[in-house]
């Protein structure tokens, strides 16, 4: 207890008094009254803050922050803070962040009292998820967001729900921060949980991939790469087998992956190799695979020797490309096929 | 390219990393101090390149983001609280564009990242408003995008008079450009560079270390490690307002829900800083290091403001590590400390009046006998350079010391004043244009891709 200065106020008291003063910034009354409440807000967010992560002087109470967290819940203040957040005033966002992200890790012996309490008001999710539609409060609402993707049960939360798709606008944004941040909380939501997102992936498949198309004809080079980067890490993924097989039956992909090969980026084509890399490797290629690239043997035999050969010290794309034109070297129209083709007279 | 990750990250994102050519008159000495310190000097003074620099600017203060704009429009609203001498402050709504068209490039005025950032002045064309932007290739750049994505984020987190704020970032082609206000004067480098190239007068450099100092506290009070503080990544706006920037090797202590009080991590791109890093961080060992660290490296940033060349800049790297180790201190150079200097210079014969040799410690006394800074500047610091951190003084107590306590104007009011006679660069008029964009995208556009064409 400090000797001098005012005596630090109850976990219940300042709940309750969060509680009123955010309300008073919610109502928007007069300018001065508002500012005022304001103020409050953030004294009190600070206070919180320090209740919970203590301060040079005094390491934080248990006891206090346990009281805290169950005001907390009680209250449904989390929810509040996320829904006022673009209310309150700079700094005082940055201290809801922080004080959400301490609640969220608390644990009672292997409960996680916060992680469960948010899965039955998953509204808070759905609100953060909005907040990049604000640019004051996107970055703050994408930390608590990849906060709370750490969870198993709240990242299955947020893949499920339809607010999940509005991530694929998010990313495309033309201020970078926003988009930058929004495709670190996408990312991290499809790969974190693997057998989670392999599930979600596989039930989704259509849904997901004609959004994520669209990220792969994006104008925004970013967007472009990065997607195109996520994409060979799901398709490599062994969680990801099933989705992957679907994924490099289809002869639009391979087309798709053919044309950025062809791209003027020099990292796009890269990326798009390790796409490729996927099709060829492929041993059970279905038809439509094939006769696309048996149609452009030659061409992808000379295109592949040209490809990058100033990467000489990276020894695995060597082995990997090497091992692509020997395939591609190698491939056989299928007995049957062969047979078909002399009727027709090679004219397909 | 993937490959050369680490190399090209060598100059990385150093704001302003002056583009000017060190004036060939300049040379470098060897300094040793008892027992073995050294400090590089630059000494003569260049002809400083002024000639279109003209009248002061309005500068910025930090400034709030308005009003939500729905997320496809591509303008940002900034409400800049403009200072300005004259009238005092007033407020101007910016609407800042995410569009590369939206703005007219002229000179470049830094250079990082080996070639791949460059950064210009420029206009943005629908205010008719002075900014700096900075252009990073990605293409030319990897491996580390969370690298580049840290400083920009950390950055749009930031609310601080001395601390530069980005109006707004987006991708241009294959480029990431970052709207920053214009800084007349340049870096603190640039200035060293430009004239006082034996270091900045006492009253500009304690000025310039009190603003500093304020930024670190707001940083450090948000579990904020800088880094990557020194010379180069402090700016003087036109009409004398100090920022710090160069957020790039910044670490926040405070990451998913949890304090840190001691740091491990290691600033694995700050080869540009190694110099100004404290003895804990280079260490790197399992006693690790907080935000003390950053009073170490404004103690060396002191050093070069006042020597106008960092200590330990002309060893090799092992030994200035050595150096810190062992707890060698650097000190400020003038005439109280000046008897000390052992000359160690070949480069140059410079003959005096009666045209004979002059022997090192003449040359010595002849720069630095004619000034004496103040010993309560030396006690700064000498405060913030003490090799165990918990000697060092918080950058809040750092405030209160001697040398602040008598400061009673703004920075505005001594700067410009101080760094007579170089003048801030303010008025775009006498600017040469950038053409390097236009041709840019006509290469874009010529550019074919490889022959082959897929038959589908």
């Amino acid at each position: 207890m400090p000797l001098f200065g005012t005596k630090t106020k109850s976990p219940q008291d300042l709940v309750k008094s969060l509680k009123d003063s955010l309300g008073q910034v919610a109502k928007e009354k007069g300018e001065k009254e508002a500012k005022k409440a304001s103020e409050d807000v953030c004294k009190t967010l600070q206070s919180i803050k320090n209740m919970l992560y203590g301060t040079p002087e005094q390491e934080p109470q248990t006891e206090h922050v346990s009281q805290l967290a169950m005001e907390m819940y009680q209250s449904n203040m989390l929810l509040h803070l996320v829904q006022n957040l673009g209310k309150i005033e700079f700094e005082g966002r940055k201290d809801v962040v922080v004080i959400f992200n301490n609640l969220l890790r608390r644990q009672i012996g292997t409960r996680s009292p916060t992680v469960e309490y948010i899965c039955m008001k998953s509204d808070i999710l759905m609100e953060l998820i909005r907040g990049y539609e604000t640019h004051e409060i996107a970055l703050n609402c994408g930390m608590m967001l990849r906060e709370c993707c750490r969870y198993e049960a709240l990242a299955k939360i947020m893949l499920y729900c339809p607010e999940f798709y509005k991530f694929f606008t998010y990313v495309e944004v033309s201020t970078f921060d926003i988009a930058s941040d929004a495709f670190s909380t996408f990312k991290e939501l499809i790969t974190k949980h693997r057998a989670l997102s392999a599930e979600f992936l596989e039930q989704n498949y259509d849904k997901f991939f004609t959004h994520y198309q669209q990220l792969l004809y994006s104008e925004n080079y970013v967007t472009r790469r990065q997607a195109l980067k996520l994409l060979g890490e799901l398709l490599l993924d062994r969680h990801n087998f099933q989705t992957m097989t679907r994924y490099i039956s289809s002869p639009d992909n391979l087309k798709l992956m053919m044309i950025m090969l062809r791209e003027k980026s020099r990292n796009i084509q890269f990326e798009a190799f390790h796409v490729f890399k996927v099709f060829v490797a492929n041993p059970n290629k279905p038809k439509a695979i094939l006769d696309i690239l048996l149609r452009n043997k030659e061409k992808l035999v000379e295109f592949l020797t040209k490809f990058h050969t100033d990467r000489s010290e990276d020894e695995q794309f060597n082995d990997e490309k090497a091992y692509l034109i020997k395939q591609i070297k190698e491939l056989r129209p299928a007995a049957q096929d062969a047979a078909d083709l002399k009727a027709e007279g090679g004219t397909s | 390219m993937r490959v050369h990750c680490l190399a090209c990250l060598k100059g990385v994102f150093s704001s302003y990393v002056p583009l000017l050519p060190p004036s060939n008159l300049q040379a470098f000495f060897c300094w040793g101090v008892k027992p073995n310190i050294y400090f590089g000097l630059i000494l003569q003074h260049c002809a400083c390149s002024k000639s279109h620099f003209s009248e002061s600017p309005p500068a910025r203060k930090p400034f709030e983001r308005n009003a939500t704009s729905p997320l496809s429009d591509h303008k940002v609203t900034v409400t800049m609280s403009t200072v300005n001498e004259s009238c005092g402050s007033e407020v101007v709504n910016v609407q800042f564009d995410n569009l590369g068209s939206a703005y007219t490039l002229h000179t470049v005025i830094g250079k990082g990242h080996k070639g791949a950032s460059t950064i210009h002045l420029a206009c943005h064309s629908g205010s008719s408003t002075q900014v700096a932007i900075k252009r990073v290739n990605l293409e030319n750049w990897d491996q580390e995008y969370a690298y580049i994505q840290n400083e920009i984020v950390l950055t749009r987190q930031l609310q601080h008079e001395h601390i530069l704020p980005h109006y707004c970032s987006f991708i241009h082609q294959h480029e990431l450009w970052t709207v920053m206000p214009s800084m007349g004067f340049g870096s603190c480098r640039d200035l060293m560079q430009a004239f006082h190239t034996a270091g900045l007068p006492e009253i500009a450099i304690i000025y310039i270390l009190r603003d500093v100092f304020k930024a670190l506290v707001y940083l450090h009070s948000r579990g904020i490690i800088h880094r990557g503080v020194k010379a180069s990544h402090v700016l003087i706006s036109g009409s004398g307002l100090v920022c710090l920037t160069g957020l790039h090797n910044a670490f926040s202590t405070v990451t998913g829900g949890e304090k840190l009080h001691v740091v491990y991590d290691y600033p694995q791109h700050a080869v540009d800083c190694l110099q100004w890093f404290s003895p804990e961080i280079l260490a790197q060992n399992l006693a690790g290091y907080d935000t003390k660290s950053d009073i170490y490296s404004m103690g060396i940033m002191a050093c070069e403001l006042a020597n106008g060349q960092a200590p330990f800049a002309d060893m090799p790297v092992t030994q200035m590590l050595l150096e810190k180790i062992n707890g060698t201190k650097p000190m400020l150079a003038d005439s109280s400390t000046c008897g000390e200097f052992i000359i160690d210079d070949n480069s140059m014969d410079e003959v005096d009046e009666e045209g004979r040799k002059r022997t090192p410690e003449e040359k010595a006394n002849h720069i630095f006998f004619e000034r004496t800074f103040s010993p309560q500047l030396h006690h700064l610091a000498s405060l913030c350079l003490e090799k165990n951190s918990a000697q060092r003084p918080s950058a809040c107590q750092m405030l209160e010391h001697q040398c602040f306590k008598s400061l009673r104007k703004k920075s505005t009011e001594v700067l410009p004043e101080a760094f007579h006679p170089v003048t801030p660069l303010t008025s775009l008029a006498n600017v040469p244009k950038d053409s390097s964009v236009d041709e840019d995208l006509a290469r874009h556009m010529s550019e074919v891709s490889m022959e082959v064409d897929w038959n589908f």
